[in-house]
């Protein structure tokens, strides 16, 4: 009985002494302090990945610590899924105790977060000017005539190529540049018989190329006003879905199921190219041998489509601000940093490869580098050049559940059914499925 | 037992052990190569052991959130096995229609996905934290108190209740103990492998919680393990070998908690209390 | 007459007692399951987005019968339930059966080695199965060489194969686990029935389905129960292996409330509909085994 009777209090002890990390001064949104002019703030920040954005945010710190030593900056970093349920858990809780100051959030889901809470972000118009920000991330991040969003990391597409395979096959760097699909199909079959090597991965989960495609047209998945479903009239998407066949049939392509499989293809040379946003650079880079055997290319366009142009995006996030307390104050520190300051945008090409979409960052000194790894390519400048050529899509509130729904029938357009019947069983599913 | 049949036992048990511990054993093999060996799926050991563990003890506070996990998967599983062993006696020992029915309501809490409650069960939790804030979000209490009290294991308490000898009791209650007494000397001792894998599964199942964790707790002094492994593999270029090794820390204590409370499955409980 | 008194204090004194025992853990658990679930209910009634959400009355239940997605993921789960359950129950009974066998050597590497799987790390075990049975993996490889499949089969890219993957990954994770469940078991029942029953000549397929099988019955109940609403709400391996696809042939209803709370637009009326709907069937399933098992004496 003593002994059952000690573990009892032990164990209301140990539980006792758990609540010594309860929230004392770190409490983000409920931050309650009245700032006072002078007096010390807090505001915490939510980003996923370390080096990249979590570095972006560290620097802005510093950058911003020298005009304003007041203000303390927590940063917590999380995984991304886990942030989107965090800050849904967060939202729906009725209480800012759990909720950031600022929070990263990914373009193509900004729009639900925005209109699933209304009224939960600050509006950032007094900080930023959108009109400084590349045109195609202004859509994305603002809502109701309201610019919501600070514009972040770019996720310019570029088309990374391994020179040595496309030498082995006959062919030059110069023979990729602005390219079509059926092209890059053609030069494909080619590598794939002097070297036998796949062109590259495909994930049947992840119709990342297909999203690039259409937005290279100027198209996506929904119509302009951001909920209409935009697939059974949809040119630009019948095209993508039937290069997209084309070239998994031609027996080029590597089936993966994993991001590791997607790093390890390319990390081990299995494959020769890798269409994707440039924030793929420092895995591609990770693999020191291949060093000065790479080049970036334009991204390749939709053969049967006019307007699509050598330009699309993949990914991308923006920084939101939340509307508790210290948003003013969070508002400030972006004005400074990410809102207008083209020399910190500098460091964060130099320091971490990230290429923002602050148009005046552009002409920066950083930007015009080569990389010894491409082969002395000037891969920023290219971007940021492309960048400007992004065509503004919407990309609504439905991204995902479009692209879940897509996945299904594209499975079934692979398998042999006809286009058109796949493209109208979607929109018809699209459709029930959002209201 | 013939020649043929031994000799079949063990073959079969060594496939089944085999097939078992191979994952396992890669996991520990990647946790020594570098991430671009990992990714390519090499299962050979290689030499970065060390530099993995130093990069993860420098890029994340890992000794803090393994504290943090003891934390709360120890003082869950305490209070844990005592609330569910005493509930599940209760049911079993001291039967009656109405408690029969309140366990078969209880049943019920078991059969709706976490994911349904999580938001209703953290708005709660967002309540409590304006009046108590001890127990509320961002605290490691708060990560305990929904998870202690599980029908799953009251169930499986009465389950084995079932199997126990009642007669013991009857001659608990001769030699004079009282109800609370017969519970704790003479049920709890005799059930001890019962207790020993409720245990197990109440550590390891506490250990590797991930949802409720991730939305109550906010401040990156009390992350658990398992988010902050979460955390590491959402990179854009992800460590994998650093990964792999935080897992296998993060493996090592509830395999030795298991491999501590398995010598009570060992027979020798034959005939035990006298 | 001071004895009748007598009988019915102590009856009410047992009664007393027994409702002392459960109360803290009945208690807790309407706090922090019931209260939730009763929220969840009266949101299932509910529509829209985030925190814009309307009452919509049984709408949403009517939607989850033309929901394709919804039937999609329910032909699903029922399939790993009808096939990996059964198996897997079968299999840890068997292995549990061959380890409390007191000749047994190494018995306690045994036990260590299955019950493992339990212990390993899901993310670890995700990307180790993806690798194992990519269709350039080692699995493929090895039934190559063994002669077995003339073709690589693709696991993990394939509508039938990757629920075949699905549920080798299941079981290969759980057996272990379950089989801790019967072992504790079995060290209760007294060894002298064996050696009564072997006296009497009874072999050793006899003993096991005459004296283990009927004494282990509230056990396999159990793990029986706790298996099928394991596998109707199962979400991990879906997510992490095949996440799911190819396109939606392994998805399970959790993995689609999930979707449809934090992938989508966050309609959290319908997740809690969609959820309800595990809780019947759960209900219905459960309240099945437990006639099955002629459950109280």
């Amino acid at each position: 009985m003593k002994k059952f009777l000690t573990v009892l209090l032990a164990s209301f002890m140990l539980l006792t002494a758990c609540s010594n990390n309860t929230n004392t001064a770190n409490e983000g949104g409920g931050n309650t302090a009245a700032p006072e002019a002078g007096k010390k703030q807090e505001i915490t920040v939510w980003a996923w990945d370390k080096v990249f954005n979590i570095g972006a945010m560290e620097r802005a710190k510093t950058v911003y610590a020298e005009k304003n030593a007041d203000l303390t900056v927590n940063l917590v970093e999380n995984a991304q899924a886990d942030i989107i349920q965090k800050l849904n858990a967060g939202l729906n809780s009725g209480t800012t105790k759990s909720l950031p100051n600022i929070v990263l959030i990914e373009d193509y889901r900004a729009q639900s977060f925005l209109q699933a809470y209304p009224d939960a972000f600050f509006a950032l118009d007094e900080y930023i000017n959108a009109s400084d920000f590349a045109d195609y991330k202004v859509g994305p991040t603002s809502y109701d005539g309201k610019q919501y969003g600070v514009p972040f990391d770019s996720g310019v597409a570029g088309l990374y190529v391994r020179t040595d395979y496309l030498q082995e096959a006959g062919y030059s760097v110069d023979d990729l540049q602005d390219i079509t699909w059926d092209q890059y199909i053609e030069i494909a079959k080619a590598i794939k018989e002097k070297t036998g090597k796949d062109m590259l991965t495909q994930d049947p989960n992840d119709l990342g190329l297909i999203r690039m495609m259409i937005q290279s047209a100027g198209s996506w998945y929904l119509k302009e006003d951001g909920t209409t479903p935009n697939l059974a009239d949809n040119a630009a998407l019948a095209d993508a879905l039937e290069t997209y066949k084309r070239l998994m049939d031609a027996g080029v392509v590597k089936v993966v199921s994993d991001w590791s499989q997607f790093v390890g293809a390319f990390n081990s040379g299995e494959v020769a190219s890798v269409p994707t946003g440039n924030w793929i650079t420092a895995s591609i880079k990770a693999e020191a041998e291949q060093s000065g055997k790479w080049a970036i290319v334009p991204f390749p366009t939709l053969p049967n489509t006019p307007s699509s142009v050598h330009a699309s995006n993949l990914g991308g996030s923006s920084w939101y601000v939340l509307n508790v307390d210290g948003k003013e104050a969070a508002g400030e520190f972006l004005k400074e940093t990410f809102g207008s300051n083209a020399d910190f945008y500098q460091t964060l090409v130099t320091d971490i490869g990230a290429i923002g979409t602050l148009k005046a960052a552009a002409s920066g000194e950083a930007y015009s580098a080569a990389d010894e790894f491409f082969g002395g390519q000037k891969t920023i400048s290219d971007f940021a050049a492309w960048t400007e050529q992004i065509p503004n899509v919407n990309y609504g509130m439905h991204t995902y559940a479009i692209e879940d729904i897509l996945v299904v029938e594209v499975q079934n357009y692979m398998n042999g059914t006809d286009l058109q019947t796949v493209l109208s069983n979607a929109q018809t599913q699209a459709e029930t499925q959002i209201r | 037992m013939s020649n043929i049949k031994k000799v079949g036992m063990y073959v079969f048990l060594s496939v089944c052990a085999f097939i078992s511990i191979f994952p396992f054993l890669w996991m520990l093999t990647s946790s020594t190569n570098v991430s671009a060996d990992v990714t390519k799926g090499r299962i050979l050991p290689g030499s970065h052991l060390f530099e993995n563990i130093r990069n993860l003890f420098e890029t994340v506070d890992i000794s803090n959130a393994l504290l943090n996990s003891a934390k709360v998967s120890i003082s869950t599983t305490l209070l844990s096995l005592l609330i569910a062993s005493l509930a599940g006696f209760g049911f079993e020992i001291y039967r009656s229609k109405a408690r029969d029915a309140v366990f078969s309501i209880l049943l019920l809490s078991m059969m709706i996905p976490f994911a349904a409650i999580m938001i209703p069960l953290f708005q709660m939790f967002g309540k409590i934290s304006n009046v108590v804030p001890f127990v509320g979000i961002d605290t490691l209490s708060g990560v305990v108190l929904p998870t202690v009290v599980t029908a799953f294991l009251i169930f499986f308490f009465r389950q084995n209740a079932k199997m126990f000898p009642k007669d013991l009791l009857e001659a608990g209650r001769i030699d004079g103990l009282t109800e609370i007494g017969l519970f704790f000397k003479v049920f709890m001792p005799t059930m001890k492998t019962t207790y020993a894998a409720a245990g197990i599964i109440t550590f390891m199942s506490s250990w590797n919680n991930y949802l409720w964790p991730l939305i109550v707790l906010q401040s990156p002094e009390n992350q658990t393990v398992p988010l902050l492994i979460s955390t590491l593999g959402s990179a854009y270029s992800p460590d994998y070998g650093m990964i792999m090794t935080a897992i296998v820390i993060s493996t090592i204590p509830t395999a030795l908690v298991f491999f501590f409370m398995q010598k009570h499955f060992v027979a020798g409980m034959t005939g035990s209390v006298k | 007459m001071s004895t009748a008194k007598k009988g019915m204090s102590i009856e009410r004194k047992s009664n007393l007692t027994g409702w002392l025992f459960v109360s803290l853990a009945v208690i807790m658990i309407f706090v922090f399951y019931f209260y939730p679930m009763f929220q969840a209910l009266l949101l299932s009634f509910k529509s829209g987005t985030g925190m814009n959400l309307q009452f919509t009355g049984i709408d949403n239940y009517k939607r989850l019968f033309s929901d394709i997605t919804f039937i999609t993921a329910l032909k699903n789960t029922f399939i790993y339930l009808i096939i990996q359950v059964p198996i897997m129950i079968i299999l840890a009974l068997f292995i549990s059966v061959l380890l409390n066998n007191s000749q047994l050597k190494l018995k306690g590497f045994f036990r260590t080695a299955i019950f493992l799987p339990a212990v390993t790390s899901l993310v670890a075990y995700s990307v180790i199965f993806k690798y194992l049975f990519a269709t350039d993996g080692l699995v493929n490889k090895l039934l190559m060489n063994i002669h077995l499949i003339q073709t690589p089969i693709a696991w993990i890219t394939d509508p039938f194969w990757a629920k075949v993957t699905i549920i080798i990954a299941i079981t290969w994770r759980w057996t272990g686990y379950n089989m801790i469940f019967y072992l504790s078991s079995l060290q209760n029942i007294d060894n002298s029935i064996y050696e009564a029953a072997r006296i009497d000549g009874a072999s050793a397929t006899r003993q096991f389905f005459g004296i283990t099988i009927p004494l282990l019955k509230p056990i396999i109940l159990f793990t029986s129960i706790t298996s099928t609403i394991g596998t109707l709400q199962l979400f991990d391996e879906v997510v992490n292996i095949t996440k799911g696809g190819p396109g939606n042939s392994t998805l399970s209803i959790s993995q689609y409330i999930y979707n449809l709370s934090f992938k989508y637009s966050s309609d959290f009326g319908y997740a809690a509909t969609v959820s309800y709907s595990i809780v019947v069937i759960i209900i219905i399933l459960a309240f099945l085994q437990f006639k099955l098992a002629g459950d109280d004496k």
